[in-house]
């Protein structure tokens, strides 16, 4: 059948006319409509499915440079502060013990 | 649309302003409302949030200061610089520059200088003659003909409002009243006549602030809206975002962005609805030693800015 232009400018690809039938039993097998309808599918799945991978690569390609741009700088220094607060703690913790140590003495 | 509500309405809440002073807490005091803040930092939050200045290529700078008041600053630049073009391509020419700067800052008088090896110089002054009264001026000149400028401003900030005055070259001139109609709330509006391009325009503009967020609509009648709205989520980390449209041009533009102070580092990041992501990340290695990195990417232009650089003192 053939398809009406969608929206975004993808549409299958215009069917060929059927050839006349042969003789020969092989030729008529492959002429035969069932045979061609099928070839037709396979040949209308494949240009869709590689629509399907080149949108879903240039997808991943915007989601993926995005990401690294916001994202990623942000975790890393969110981590450093982390560790930052950690270190703090520690050297808070650490100090705070021996002068009580001392006095208590 | 602006330029049905005539300039007289931001002289009415002052009116407002003036009425019976209560004496219950709840009740707002409307005698004694804070000062407004300078009609150009209206929306300044958002401004710094979302805009920060991004770069491509290497920018160094090294401010080294003589006296308490006298310091001077030495800064190189080099990368690529756009320069507009009608088609849609975007031309970029590499380009570097040295440029040295004197600066002079006292409680009263702020002095700026700054000279560049491709013949600009850069002029800015800021003195204040009295507690209410301010001028300010700024210049640029360089060696294309007709591209030099120059500006001034009188500034005069009453109890709670501020009034500007500015003049500039091409006969340029510029008026702008900003008032404290609630603690919280501040409206404003401006005027401006360019007697080169024989335009002229009016703008209205509102500000609503509490502690945790800030709010700023502008108007202007050469076709620009422009809403911000920042909220403070915690001490750290605020969030901004930012809607421009242009009614005569029917240009849209929203972006939405973040903004985290932390205490090694400043990271703001910004998406936009034109495609178009930033990143601005200023990291301080050692006491007066930043590095900054600027990334810039716009999809739908499939152009790259990334930038680096170091900043000393």
């Amino acid at each position: 059948m053939a398809a009406q232009p969608k929206r975004g400018g993808v549409s299958l690809p215009e069917r060929r006319s059927a050839a006349k039938p042969e003789s020969n039993i092989l030729a008529r097998i492959t002429s035969s409509p069932l045979v061609s309808r099928g070839k037709q599918a396979a040949c209308d799945a494949s240009f869709v499915s590689k629509k399907l991978l080149r949108s879903t690569g240039k997808a991943a390609w915007i989601a993926g440079t995005t990401f690294l741009i916001l994202a990623v700088p942000l975790i890393i220094e969110m981590d450093r502060e982390q560790q930052l607060n950690e270190l703090e703690l520690q050297q808070a913790s650490l100090l705070g013990a021996p002068p009580t140590a001392s006095v208590s003495k | 649309m602006a330029g049905l509500v005539p300039p007289g309405t931001t002289a009415i809440p002052a009116e407002a302003s003036k009425t019976a002073h209560t004496k219950a807490e709840e009740k707002t005091d409307y005698m004694n409302l804070p000062c407004p803040i300078p009609f150009e930092e209206l929306q300044r939050e958002a401004l710094m949030s979302l805009k920060p200045e991004t770069f491509e290529g290497l920018r160094f700078d090294f401010t080294k200061g003589l006296n308490q008041k006298f310091s001077l600053s030495h800064s190189v630049f080099m990368g690529p610089t756009e320069i507009p073009s009608q088609s849609a391509e975007t031309i970029k020419i590499p380009t570097a520059h040295y440029e040295f700067g004197a600066n002079f800052i006292d409680p009263n008088l702020m002095l700026i200088g700054r000279v560049l090896t491709d013949g600009r110089v850069n002029a800015r002054v800021k003195w204040d003659l009295t507690d209410n009264l301010s001028v300010k001026a700024n210049a640029q000149l360089t060696n294309e003909p007709h591209m030099s400028h120059g500006m001034v401003n009188f500034d005069y900030k009453g109890k709670d409002y501020r009034s500007q005055f500015q003049m500039g070259n091409g006969a340029l001139f510029g008026a702008s009243y900003i008032q404290s109609v609630t603690p919280h709330l501040s409206l404003a509006g401006e005027v401006f006549w360019a007697g080169q391009h024989r335009k002229s325009g009016l703008g209205y503009a509102a500000r609503y602030e509490t502690d945790k967020m800030v709010a700023a609509g502008q108007v202007a009648s050469t076709g620009m809206v422009s809403l911000s709205y920042v909220q403070k989520v915690s001490e750290k980390v605020s969030l901004a975002s930012d809607f421009m449209y242009n009614y005569m041009t029917k240009d849209v533009t929203a972006s939405v962005g973040y903004d985290y102070i932390l205490r090694q580092c400043r990271l703001r990041g910004k998406i936009d609805s034109n495609g178009c992501t930033t990143a601005y990340l200023e990291e301080r290695l050692n006491m007066g030693l930043n590095f900054i990195l600027s990334a810039e990417i716009d999809h739908s232009k499939k152009d790259y800015k990334f930038g680096f650089g170091l900043t000393v003192g």
